[in-house]
C-alpha cells in the first residue's frame, strides 16, 4: 500500500502520479506498488514538484507497519524519537519573530 | 453533534514506548501534543503506544492524563537514563476474577511451587530439578544468571564485576550496569503495561516479592535474556555513544519488534499462571450480573473501557 499526498505541486506532477495512482481526494493518491515502482514515482515526484510540498507514505515490516519520507518545505517536519518517526509542527513564522 | 466514546486498543496491536523530554503535554483539538519551548507540536499517537516514558523536563496536563487514561495508555515517569520513578495513568484492578485467581496461585504454596517452576522451565527451556523448594529454585536461577552475565560480558569484551547499580547514584555504576538499566527500564515499561491490560496486579509476585513491581520482575525476568540484556552488552561495548541510553532505547524497541515482544506477553502472562491448573474463579452463584451491561471491548480484559 502507498499514499502520496501533494500540496501546491504543478498539475503537471498530478497527471503523472494519476498514471499509475488512484487520486481518491484532490492531490490525495492510493495504490500498490513494488519498491522498484516506488522508487521511480519518487524520482517523478522529486524532479516534478517544483516549489510544492510532498510526502508518501508506504507499508513495510516496521515497528510502525509503515514508512515516510518528505519532499519540498512543509511545516510538519519528521522527527526521530528512539528509532520511531513522529512528526513535529512548527508555528507559523511570525509568531517566532515575536 | 454526536459523541463517539474512546476505546483502548490491545496492547499486541501498539508500538512498544515513546521516550519524550522537554516540553508541556497537552491535549490540542482532541489531539496528545507534546509542545516544546518554542511552540513546536509534536502529535504522540497516544492510543497506538503501550506505554509512555515521561523524561526530565516534562508537564502533564489534567487533560493529557485523562486522555491517556481513555485509550489504556500507562504514563511512566523516569529519572536518568529512562529509570522509573513512577507510574500512572492506566490503573490496574479492573477485573476482579483475574485478581482473585492470581492471588489464589500465590496463596497457595503447591500452586505458587508450580508457577515458579513453569517460569523456570520457560526462562531456561528446561524443566526445573524435581523437589526444590522455591529458595532452592531461586539459588539455581541466581547462579545461571550470573554465569549468563559474565558469558555475555566475555563475548563483547567487557569487564564484568556483577550486576551493580545504585539508583540513588547513577554515576557510580559501569557502562554496562547503566546500559542494563536502561534496557531493563524499557522491558519493565512494557511488561507493566502488558500486566495491567491482562487484568492482573503488578505487585503481586511469585518469585519476587514486597516490590510493587514484584510481577513485573517475574515476568520480566523470563524473556530478558533473549531480548534486552544481549541488547545492553551490545551498546556498552561500542565505545564513544555516550550517553549510551539512547541507542539503548532503539536497540531494545528493535528487539522488541524482532521478538515480537508485544505480542508474546500476555499469552506468557496466562501460561505462567495457567501452570497452577486451577481455573479462574467462577462468580458466586448467587451474584447477580451488572444491571448495565458494558460496552463492547476491543482491547485486552483488564482494560477499563469508558
Amino acid at each position: 500500500m502507498i499514499v502520496v499526498i501533494t500540496e501546491s505541486v504543478p498539475p503537471r506532477l498530478r497527471g503523472r502520479l494519476a498514471i499509475w495512482l488512484l487520486e481518491v481526494r484532490a492531490g490525495v493518491y492510493l495504490g500498490k506498488v513494488s519498491k522498484r515502482v516506488r522508487e521511480m514515482l519518487w524520482l517523478q515526484i522529486t524532479k516534478l514538484a517544483e516549489d510544492g510540498n510532498v510526502v508518501m507514505a508506504w507499508s513495510t515490516n516496521n515497528e510502525s507497519g509503515f514508512e515516510f519520507q518528505t519532499h519540498g518545505q512543509n511545516r510538519r517536519k519528521p522527527v526521530d524519537f528512539d528509532g520511531l518517526r513522529l512528526v513535529a509542527f512548527t508555528p507559523m513564522e511570525d509568531r517566532k519573530t515575536s | 453533534m454526536s459523541f463517539v466514546p474512546l476505546k483502548p486498543t490491545a496492547i499486541k496491536e501498539r508500538v512498544a514506548m515513546v521516550f519524550l523530554e522537554y516540553g508541556q503535554l497537552d491535549v490540542i483539538d482532541g489531539a496528545f501534543v507534546l509542545v516544546d519551548n518554542s511552540g513546536v507540536r509534536t502529535h504522540i499517537p497516544v492510543g497506538s503506544v503501550a506505554c509512555l516514558m515521561l523524561e526530565p523536563g516534562t508537564r502533564v496536563s489534567h487533560a493529557a492524563v485523562k486522555l491517556a487514561a481513555a485509550v489504556g495508555t500507562l504514563l511512566i515517569w523516569v529519572g536518568e537514563a529512562g529509570v522509573r520513578l513512577y507510574a500512572a495513568g492506566q490503573p490496574g484492578g479492573a477485573r476482579s476474577d483475574r485478581l482473585l485467581h492470581q492471588a489464589r496461585m500465590v496463596l497457595d504454596p503447591e500452586l505458587r511451587l508450580k508457577v515458579v517452576r513453569k517460569m523456570y522451565d520457560l526462562r531456561f527451556g528446561e524443566p526445573a530439578p524435581q523437589r526444590r523448594s522455591i529458595d532452592q529454585l531461586r539459588g539455581i536461577e541466581g547462579a545461571r544468571v550470573k554465569s549468563m552475565y559474565a558469558g555475555l560480558a566475555q563475548q563483547y569484551g567487557l569487564v564484568w564485576r556483577g550486576r551493580r547499580y545504585n539508583p540513588a547514584d547513577w554515576e557510580a555504576g559501569d557502562r554496562a550496569n547503566q546500559c542494563l538499566s536502561a534496557a531493563n527500564a524499557c522491558l519493565y515499561g512494557i511488561t507493566e503495561a502488558a500486566i495491567l491490560a491482562a487484568g492482573y496486579a503488578p505487585a503481586i509476585g511469585f518469585l519476587h516479592s514486597g516490590k510493587p513491581l514484584s510481577f513485573v520482575y517475574d515476568i520480566a525476568d523470563i524473556i530478558k535474556f533473549e531480548t534486552v540484556v544481549p541488547v545492553a552488552f551490545r551498546i556498552a561495548a561500542k565505545k564513544g555513544l555516550n550517553p549510551p541510553e539512547r541507542k539503548v532505547r532503539q536497540g531494545c524497541r528493535d528487539i522488541f519488534r524482532e521478538q515480537k515482544v508485544l505480542q508474546r506477553l500476555i499469552p506468557l502472562i496466562e501460561e505462567v499462571l495457567s501452570a497452577g491448573g486451577v481455573d479462574l474463579p467462577a462468580p458466586a452463584p448467587e451474584a447477580a450480573p451488572p444491571a448495565i451491561p458494558g460496552p463492547t471491548i476491543i482491547g485486552d480484559i483488564g482494560h477499563r473501557s469508558g
